[in-house]
């Protein structure tokens, strides 16, 4: 008896096992793992991850001397740019190529000993930074391209090599991305800050008709009670960012938007930590307070406020810097501040720009997980 | 006049915690209730102010039904009783003088006790309180950083700002040292002197001889013995008590 008992065990344990493991396997091909590639692809992502390590931090005050070519990929789209002979001049190997085609740029007679930033204009205006190089004393520079498939011709325009020679004048100061990303960071964090606010004020009262000591007296109150949980699961299986998403769509993209979509979740995800915290309460002060000829009103006001009000600050503060994360994810699909910022700074391939945000976003994120468990800690 | 007339209790679960309990309370007595752990005082007591509805029976409190007041007249009933419970029941984390003020919610404007706006002269019948029972001095603590003697006596003076009738004291002793527990007992016994009604209930029988001008005792829910204290011989103890009880109650008798 006992035998049969423990080999039925091991029989089901072997299929569990066997399970898990295809499990696995099916994960392990869906998810196209291949750590090679890792090294393989090195170079790739290093000049991404150069740029970020090298932020966009300060720029010396500079003046600007811009020369630029048209330059038609694949050759015979779109007219091939005038090569000067005399002046500041862009001077290519060739005048137009195919697609991954590599090819030598020489710069002539621009300014001597700047920084020369060489990019693709793309036909839709877009930037594409490529390299950036040195003249040296006679305002002479060379660099290797290559002919990139992203820049080929669209709609009979070309796109143009582009060419800044940056003379330094003057002293350092922040640069111009320093201060788009911390107005962008004001933006994220205080959309974080108002849905926070938001749904703190809808969810502390709520909690208090999801709470079951408070709210599950009678049929009515019961109703009530589970109507309000109800809605309090639903909203939270919903994801902020697919909230987000239908937001910008109703309401096209922007802070706005994503302030509401982290609002409803944070609606919800209060109400249910703010109602567990009323249940949590000692009934005692309730039942010294009813006995009292208090009213209900006066009983939640005295009795049940004081208990709660510690661990709903600390709810309210941590919800604060999780919104903080959320809301910057929630910009790369477009609901506004540092995440937005960051998507289109990748999108139109300005690393170094994007590396200010990311590190302006770890600097924000770890100041406000500081901020919140030393505040929950004084609290507790 | 407190009339208890055939109350019985029984919880939704099924536990029958009072069966078919009559007695009356004169205006000035300091009733005291015994019985064993899970004997029914905490109900019965809790039957009287209806924080617990009796299933049967009536509960009149002079002319008043109180058992059939509907929630206005019931709150106006309940501010003419104080109540003192074994764990104090206080709000820890509010001031003592702010726990003490919330005696008074049942007579306060209702709005402005809810903005947490009181009349001076609120606030100095319940300063007035605190000396009575000695802590006047604490009146801007938390209530959490007192004793536990002081906390009984913060829920003493919260009851008094009631200007009360009746005091029922559930166990008021029963979280305390025995030194404490007389000069708890004391504070009820100075106001039972002047006037208001005290039901009490009571573990130790030394305390009940010492406070008590009548005994109610209950057994399973039933009353099982209506008299004096001094009523209460080996015969009558061993009943209320049972027979493993006895031995050790013996020594305090
Ligand atoms: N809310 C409740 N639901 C169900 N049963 C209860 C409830 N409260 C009390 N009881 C039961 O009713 C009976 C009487 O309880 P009660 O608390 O009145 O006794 P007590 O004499 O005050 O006991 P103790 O000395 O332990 O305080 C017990 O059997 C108890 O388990
Ligand atoms: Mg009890």
């Amino acid at each position: 008896m006992e035998n049969r008992l423990s080999t039925g065990k091991i029989i089901r344990n072997t299929l569990l096992a066997a399970l898990i493991i295809l499990a696995l396997g099916i994960s392990w091909n869906v998810t196209g793992v291949d750590f090679p590639r890792l090294i393989r692809d090195l170079p790739k992502g290093r000049n991404i991850v150069l740029a970020f390590l090298t932020p966009d931090l300060t720029t010396r005050e500079t003046t600007t001397t811009t020369v630029s070519l048209a330059f038609p990929i694949p050759c015979g789209s779109a007219p091939e740019g005038e090569v000067l002979t005399s002046g500041p001049r862009l001077v290519p190997s060739v005048t137009c190529a195919e697609p991954k085609t590599k090819f030598t740029l020489e710069g002539f007679d621009l300014a001597p000993n700047s920084e020369i930033v060489i990019r693709w204009k793309l036909p839709d205006e877009r930037i594409m930074t490529a390299i950036r190089v040195q003249s040296d004393e006679k305002g002479y520079f060379t660099a290797n391209m290559e002919a990139r498939p992203i820049a080929a011709t669209a709609n009979n325009i070309s796109s143009r090599l582009e060419v800044d020679a940056l003379t330094p004048v003057g002293g350092l100061k922040p640069s111009e991305a320093v201060q788009d990303v911390l107005a962008a960071m004001f933006v994220t964090i205080f959309m974080a800050l108002l849905s926070t606010t938001l749904a703190t004020i809808v969810a502390a009262p709520l909690s208090f008709l999801a709470a079951s000591n408070i709210t599950k007296r009678g049929p009515l109150g019961t109703l009530v009670y589970y109507f309000t949980r109800s809605i309090f699961n639903l909203l939270r299986s919903y994801d902020p960012l697919v909230m987000a998403t239908v937001f910008g769509f109703w309401l096209s993209f922007g802070a706005f938007p994503g302030f509401l979509a982290l609002s409803v979740v944070t609606v919800a995800s209060l109400g249910k930590l703010f109602s567990e915290a009323v249940e949590g309460i000692d009934p005692g002060p309730l039942e010294a307070l009813q006995a009292t000829g208090a009213n209900r009103l006066q009983m939640v006001i005295y009795g049940v406020v004081p208990q709660i009000v510690p661990d709903f600050i600390s709810f309210i503060i941590y919800h604060w810097d999780i919104n903080v994360r959320i809301s910057t994810i929630i910009g790369f699909v477009g609901g506004g501040g540092i995440g937005y910022y960051l998507s289109e700074r990748i999108n139109g391939f300005e690393y170094s720009k994007a590396g200010t945000a990311i590190w302006a976003i770890v600097l924000v994120v770890m100041a406000m997980d500081f901020l919140s468990a030393e505040v929950r800690k004084r609290l507790s | 006049m407190l009339r208890i007339q055939h109350v019985s209790k029984t919880y939704p679960n099924g536990t029958q915690a009072l069966k078919d309990v009559s007695f009356d309370v004169a205006d000035g007595e300091f009733m005291v209730v015994i019985g064993l752990s899970g004997s029914g005082k905490s109900t019965l007591l809790r039957c009287i102010n209806r924080l617990i509805d009796p299933s049967e029976g009536k509960i009149y409190w002079n002319d008043t039904d109180v058992t059939s007041a509907n929630a206005a007249e019931l709150r106006n009933i309940r501010r003419n009783i104080g109540m003192v419970f074994q764990q104090f029941n206080l709000v820890k984390r509010s001031s003592v003088l702010t726990n003490v003020l919330s005696g008074r919610l049942g007579y306060a404007n209702p709005w402005l006790s809810l903005l947490g706006i009181w009349p001076q002269e609120e606030k100095d019948r319940a300063l007035k309180a605190l000396a009575r029972v000695g802590i006047a001095e604490k009146a801007f603590s938390r209530a959490d950083a007192l004793s536990g003697g002081q906390q009984q006596r913060v829920g003493i003076a919260r009851a008094l700002m009631q200007e009360p009738k009746i005091i029922l004291a559930d166990e008021p002793v029963a979280s305390l040292d025995p030194v404490l527990s007389h000069s708890i007992l004391q504070y009820l016994e100075v106001l039972n002197k002047e006037g208001i009604t005290v039901i009490c209930s009571l573990h130790f029988l030394d305390l009940v001889h010492r406070y008590a001008t009548r005994v109610v005792a209950l057994k399973d829910g039933m009353k099982v013995f209506e008299g004096s204290a001094k009523e209460i011989d080996r015969a009558k103890f061993k009943e209320i008590y049972g027979e493993e009880a006895q031995e050790v109650r013996a020594a305090s008798f």
